[in-house]
């Protein structure tokens, strides 16, 4: 035996991963997703795990991510199998009387809500049943949809109360979902409740609403919802929403510290301190990230227009006439938007990947400690699952996380 | 000398230190697993089922076929990874083995897309006119009446499409109607024409699913001669033939779940759908405007009208400026131009002797019906 001793101190999880190698991995992935055709993404969302889980690390042992990109990719032509019947109806209710289209579209959308609950549930097994830690994987148990009922009845009840409910979706979902987790044959529990997100959603809610009614009481006399809307309003909506941004950060922050503390297997508990600054400078981070990239992208396009149409700008004056003409080519200034739209795409996924996403797992992996960690090296290893191809619906609707 | 690393047996979460060792003996060397300290025997992995797993830099994570699924020998340290690796060259030939199984996955998904895409392409307008078939004709001009209620109500603060001439059976509006019947003549189309000329500062022609054509009066002022406004009619009425608006819907549906394929968001929100899917759509419709303009050349073949004058028409009322040229793959139409051409080859040998769409009379009646002054003003080319 290697861990001899048997007091118990508190294990901190460790993260490997540098933005670096994220970065390369992703750059690459992006190009290789022009000559595919866009299919290396499930190539890209592989390898992207496969960084991620190798580099969290819990007691000198890694996370392990088996899964491979063509489960991906056979989950998501499931997913079409669900998605041509629903285009099939939306078709046919554009084609229906308005108001008639109008009730369709209600009901597809609402059927969509529905979905995205059952496909985030059906993702986050395909990820834990793929997560491997001293050789014995995760699991979820549960049912997708009795997962999607809650959240679309809880959802309906937020909306009713203007939000208020909130603490108590929250906590039930993160309840159900851990509570049906499992590591090998031992199950996951969840001790939280809403009462521990009650104070600070409570707090943020009432900062939010007062923040917000001060911003619009002071823009509203200066004429920016008016219309057309007076620019000289702006500035104090802009300052609000910036100010209602870190609140929801502040919230963000006590949600996960929380909920992720309240997680428990077995002896083992785990603690997670995410702290609301760190999460503010990886979003100032990405901010900056932003606007750094779209700054070179701009001055990118233009070197790149001067030496395509260098007699445009001839005597420092663009003439639009002659830039046109340089254009001619129908092919080739398509061929530049298209270039140009999916270079700003890239630029805007690469800085959420690299600061939002690497980011927050960073905060919360290197938040975290273990206690009672020992008391797992009696899990036992359960049957294989090999009952699930892919996230399919979350695939398509999008909703995907890592 | 052994090799430290780390084994998971994949049964109990266990962790133990072990040392390796590798012996050839016979054709297929096994590596032996020992526990470190009292060198009691862990496993043996013959070398032929062992295959790595991904892991970081300078960890090599190994399993073995045969093992429980999550049974691990993990070495770390640069130096102890090339020796392993030295050792067991069956490694690398199966990470590479397996990288090119990967690629060919990959390049054969990639292949079938690009199949479905350039069927999809090619095989949308056939397959278009052939569901439009099977759409039925009553289906059809309800679905014309909602798009026209549609556009009525956003047109609607002007007071809707008013009629320029609300009496059906004025010589303007039986001349107009006499005309549709006889272009449509022998087309098959089910539908029964419904034209209508109405006041609009926009000057524009078009025709919904259905059999509705609405003629602007902005478009009938800028109107020189017969030709233009009999060409412009013929060419609506070629899409009411042909059921244009119908198949434009079916198409349009068709590509959007394509685009949202392509890009793995079948929401079809984002601008790269959307500017997808409208080059694609843009090009079904650049044929269909195409099949339009021979339809109004058709027509004729048995009246007496240029349907060249077509295009001079739309000439006059938009010009192609560069910036369509420059975006002409984006376009819905067709440029200017190259339709002129066209139409001016279709309608090279045209029997002689036909009669005129409109006698002088009704054409004058035309003319005015939206209270403009008969007489034409000269008009240059604005732009």
């Amino acid at each position: 035996m290697v861990w001899g001793g048997t007091e118990e101190k508190p294990v901190p999880v460790k993260f490997t991963g540098m933005r670096r190698e994220l970065g390369g991995m992703l750059l690459r992935g992006y190009l290789l997703l022009l000559p595919t055709i866009g299919l290396y993404r499930f190539w890209l969302t592989a390898w992207k795990r496969r960084f991620y889980w190798s580099h969290t690390e819990i007691a000198g042992d890694p996370l392990e991510y088996t899964g491979h990109a063509m489960q991906l990719l056979l989950g998501f032509l499931m997913a079409l199998a669900v998605f041509v019947p629903l285009y099939g109806l939306f078709f046919y209710l554009s084609t229906l009387s308005s108001q008639a289209a109008i009730v369709g579209y209600g009901g597809v959308g609402v059927l969509l809500w529905f979905l995205t609950g059952y496909a985030i549930y059906r993702a986050r097994d395909f990820r834990l049943s793929r997560t491997l830690w001293r050789g014995i994987r995760c699991d979820q148990g549960g049912s997708a949809w009795n997962y999607a009922f809650r959240r679309f009845f809880w959802s309906l009840l937020v909306i009713v109360t203007a939000g208020l409910a909130y603490p108590f979706m929250s906590a039930n979902l993160w309840a159900y979902r851990y509570r049906n987790s499992w590591y090998g044959d031992r199950q996951f529990g969840f001790v939280g409740s809403w009462r521990q997100l009650a104070r600070p959603f409570y707090l943020a809610y009432g900062i939010v609403v007062v923040i917000g009614a001060i911003g619009l009481g002071l823009a509203a006399p200066m004429g920016a919802l008016d219309s057309p809307p007076n620019p000289a309003g702006f500035p104090p909506l802009l300052v609000a929403a910036l100010l209602i941004g870190l609140v929801f950060l502040y919230y963000r922050s006590r949600e996960l510290t929380e909920m992720f503390s309240s997680v428990r297997l077995g002896g083992a508990a785990l603690t997670v301190k995410v702290r609301a600054r760190g999460l503010v400078w990886q979003h100032a981070l990405f901010g900056l990230g932003l606007v750094g990239s779209y700054i070179l992208l701009a001055i990118g396009g233009v070197v790149v227009l001067g030496i395509v149409a260098g007699t445009a700008f001839a005597g420092g004056q663009f003439d639009l006439d002659i830039f046109m003409q340089h254009m001619q080519g129908s092919l080739i200034t398509l061929l530049a938007i298209i270039f140009g739209y999916l270079l700003i795409l890239a630029a805007f996924s690469l800085m959420v990947e690299l600061f939002l996403g690497l980011g927050l797992w960073t905060l919360v992996a290197r938040g975290a400690t273990i206690t009672g960690l020992n008391s797992l090296r009696t899990v036992r290893a359960r049957d294989e699952d090999k009952a699930l191809a892919g996230e399919g619906l979350a695939d398509a609707l999008n909703v995907g996380a890592y | 000398m052994a090799i430290a690393a780390r084994f998971h047996d994949g049964l109990v979460a266990e962790v133990e230190a072990v040392e390796l060792e590798y012996q050839a003996m016979g054709a297929v060397g096994t590596l032996v697993i020992r526990r470190s300290g009292d060198g009691a025997e862990l496993g043996r992995w013959p070398a032929n089922t062992l295959y790595a797993l991904h892991g970081r830099r300078d960890e090599l994570r190994l399993g073995a076929n045969g093992q429980p699924a999550g049974a691990r020998v993990v070495v770390e340290g640069q130096h102890d990874v090339a020796r392993v690796l030295a050792t067991l060259p069956v490694l690398t030939e199966k990470r590479r083995q397996e990288a090119g199984r990967q690629v060919r996955l990959a390049v054969t998904a990639t292949v079938a897309l690009a199949a479905v895409i350039a069927a999809y392409l090619y095989g949308v307008p056939l397959l278009a006119s052939r569901i439009v078939g099977m759409v039925p004709a009553a289906w059809e001009a309800s679905l014309g009446e909602t798009v026209a209620g549609q556009m009525e109500a956003s047109l609607g603060e002007s007071g809707g499409l008013q009629l320029c001439d609300a009496n059906p059976d004025s010589l303007a509006n039986r001349a107009i109607a006499r005309f549709g019947a006889e272009a449509l003549a022998g087309s098959g189309s089910p539908f029964d024409l419904d034209i209508r000329v109405v006041r609009s500062d926009i000057p524009n022609a078009f025709a919904l699913p259905g059999g509705q054509v609405f003629f602007f009066s902005s478009l009938l002022e800028q109107a020189q001669t017969q030709d233009e406004f009999a060409g412009v009619l013929a060419h609506e009425i070629g899409h009411v033939a042909y059921r244009h608006g119908m198949e434009q819907l079916i198409s349009t549906a068709g590509t959007g779940a394509l685009i949202g394929f392509i890009l793995g968001d079948m929401t079809g929100l984002s601008v790269a759908a959307g500017l997808g899917a409208t080059m694609i759509d843009a090009r079904f419709s650049r044929d269909a405007e195409r099949q339009a303009d021979a339809f109004a050349a058709q027509v004729a073949q048995r009246l007496d009208f240029n349907p060249a004058g077509l295009a001079d028409l739309i000439n006059r009322v938009g010009a192609d400026d560069e910036f369509a040229r420059a975006l002409a793959l984006l376009n819905t139409h067709p440029l200017t131009e190259d339709r002129k051409a066209a139409l001016e080859i279709l309608s090279q040998q045209r029997p002689t002797g036909l009669e005129p769409p409109f006698t002088a009379a009704e054409w004058r009646a035309i003319r005015s019906m939206c209270g403009a002054t008969p007489a034409a003003e000269p008009r240059t080319k604005t732009k």
